[in-house]
C-alpha cells in the first residue's frame, strides 16, 4: 500500500475511528492521540496492508483493540465492564440535559462499551452485522443480540420519559 | 403506518437491514412523522448528531508528513551508515595491488614501460658489445687451428716417409 493508497482507505477514516476512539475512550484529546496512533502503527504496517479484505472493518478493529488496550494501561479510567447494566442518570447529569436528544446520547454514552461500540458502528456509521463481528471478535448472532440489548435499554428509556409527559399532561 | 409499526419492532429487536434501517431513518428525517412515532425522532436524530462529530485537529495527511520526514531521517542515516561500511568493507578487503609490469632500476620501482623497454635495449646491446669484443680472442684461436691443421699434416707425412723407409730396409 502506497501513500495514496493509504490516504484514499485509511486517512479518509480519521473522522469514523475519531468517534469510536472518542465513544470508547469519553475523552476527545485521548481518541485524537489514539487515532494518531493508529495511523502511525497502520503506516508502519502498510506492506502487509494489502493482504488485508476488508480494510475499513480491519482499522476498525485495530482501532477498538488499541482503545480497549489503552483502557487496560490506564487504571485510572472509568470504563464499565462489559456487562455492567447501565445506572440512571444522576441529578446532575438530569440538569444538563436540556432535551431528549441530549437524553439519549447521553444513554448511548452510558451503555457499556460492547454494546455502546455495536449500536454507534451500526445506527451512526452504518456498519454490515458481518463487519461489526469481524470488529468485535463476535458472532453476528451475539452481534445482533447486543444491538437489540442496547435498542431495547433505549426504547425504555423513551417509554419512561413518554410516560412522564402523557402523567404531566393528564395532571394538567 | 403499519409498515413503519413493523420496520419499528423488527428495529428494537435488532433485525433490520441497513436498507430498512435507511428506510426508518428517512422517515424521521421528513418531518412528516404520525403522533404515534414523534417520540422515537429523538432517537434518529441522535444518530444524525453523532455523525457530525468531528476531529478537531485536522489528522487527514498527518502521519504521511510526520512518517515523510521521520522517513527521510531515517533514510539519510540509513544511506551514510550503508556508504560509510562499503567504504570500510573496500578499505578491508581491498585487492593487494599485484601490478608485476615495474622495473627497479638503481633501487627506484619504474612503472614506465617505454622507458624501462628502451633501458632494457640499451642494457643490452652494451651487453652484446661487451660479448662480441670478448669472442675476439676466440677468433684468434680458431685461426691457430687451422695452422695447426697443417702441422698435423707434417706429422702425416712423416709417418709415410717411416713406412716407406721400413720397406726399403726389409728388402
Amino acid at each position: 500500500m502506497d501513500s495514496s493508497q493509504f490516504n484514499n482507505q485509511i486517512l479518509i477514516l480519521s473522522d469514523k475511528l475519531f468517534r469510536l476512539a472518542k465513544s470508547i475512550l469519553r475523552n476527545d484529546m485521548a481518541a485524537e492521540d489514539a487515532v494518531q496512533e493508529l495511523h502511525l502503527k497502520l503506516w508502519e504496517k502498510r506492506k502487509t496492508l494489502d493482504e488485508v479484505e476488508n480494510i475499513s472493518a480491519f482499522t476498525f478493529k485495530s482501532m477498538r483493540n488499541l482503545c480497549l488496550d489503552l483502557i487496560r494501561i490506564n487504571k485510572d479510567e472509568v470504563e464499565l465492564p462489559p456487562e455492567t447494566e447501565y445506572d440512571e442518570i444522576n441529578p446532575y447529569q438530569q440538569t444538563e440535559i436540556k432535551d431528549m436528544v441530549t437524553c439519549i446520547r447521553n444513554l448511548i454514552d452510558n451503555l457499556p462499551e460492547l454494546q455502546r461500540t455495536i449500536i454507534k458502528m451500526r445506527d451512526v456509521e452504518g456498519f454490515e452485522l458481518s463487519e461489526i463481528a469481524f470488529i468485535t471478535n463476535l458472532t453476528e448472532n451475539a452481534v445482533t443480540v447486543n444491538l437489540s440489548r442496547a435498542r431495547q435499554k433505549i426504547r425504555e428509556k423513551i417509554l419512561t420519559e413518554q410516560k412522564k409527559v402523557e402523567q404531566t399532561i393528564w395532571k394538567k | 403506518m403499519e409498515k413503519i409499526d413493523d420496520l419499528l419492532e423488527k428495529y428494537f429487536r435488532g433485525e433490520t437491514t441497513l436498507a430498512e434501517e435507511q428506510v426508518l431513518k428517512q422517515y424521521f428525517k421528513t418531518g412528516q412523522i404520525q403522533p404515534a412515532h414523534e417520540m422515537y425522532r429523538p432517537l434518529f436524530e441522535a444518530f444524525e448528531q453523532e455523525l457530525s462529530v468531528k476531529a478537531s485537529s485536522p489528522v487527514h495527511n498527518n502521519v504521511s508528513k510526520k512518517r515523510n520526514i521521520k522517513l527521510l531521517w531515517i533514510q539519510t542515516i540509513s544511506f551514510t551508515g550503508i556508504a560509510a561500511a562499503l567504504l570500510l568493507a573496500l578499505w578491508i578487503i581491498r585487492p593487494q595491488e599485484t601490478n608485476d609490469n615495474y622495473a627497479v632500476i638503481s633501487g627506484d620501482r619504474i612503472e614506465d614501460t617505454d622507458f624501462a623497454q628502451k633501458y632494457a635495449e640499451k642494457k643490452l646491446n652494451k651487453v652484446n658489445d661487451i660479448l662480441i669484443n670478448s669472442m675476439k680472442p676466440m677468433q684468434n684461436i680458431d685461426k691457430a687451428r687451422q695452422s695447426l691443421k697443417q702441422i698435423n699434416k707434417i706429422s702425416e707425412t712423416r709417418d709415410k716417409i717411416q713406412e716407406i723407409q721400413n720397406k726399403i730396409q726389409i728388402k
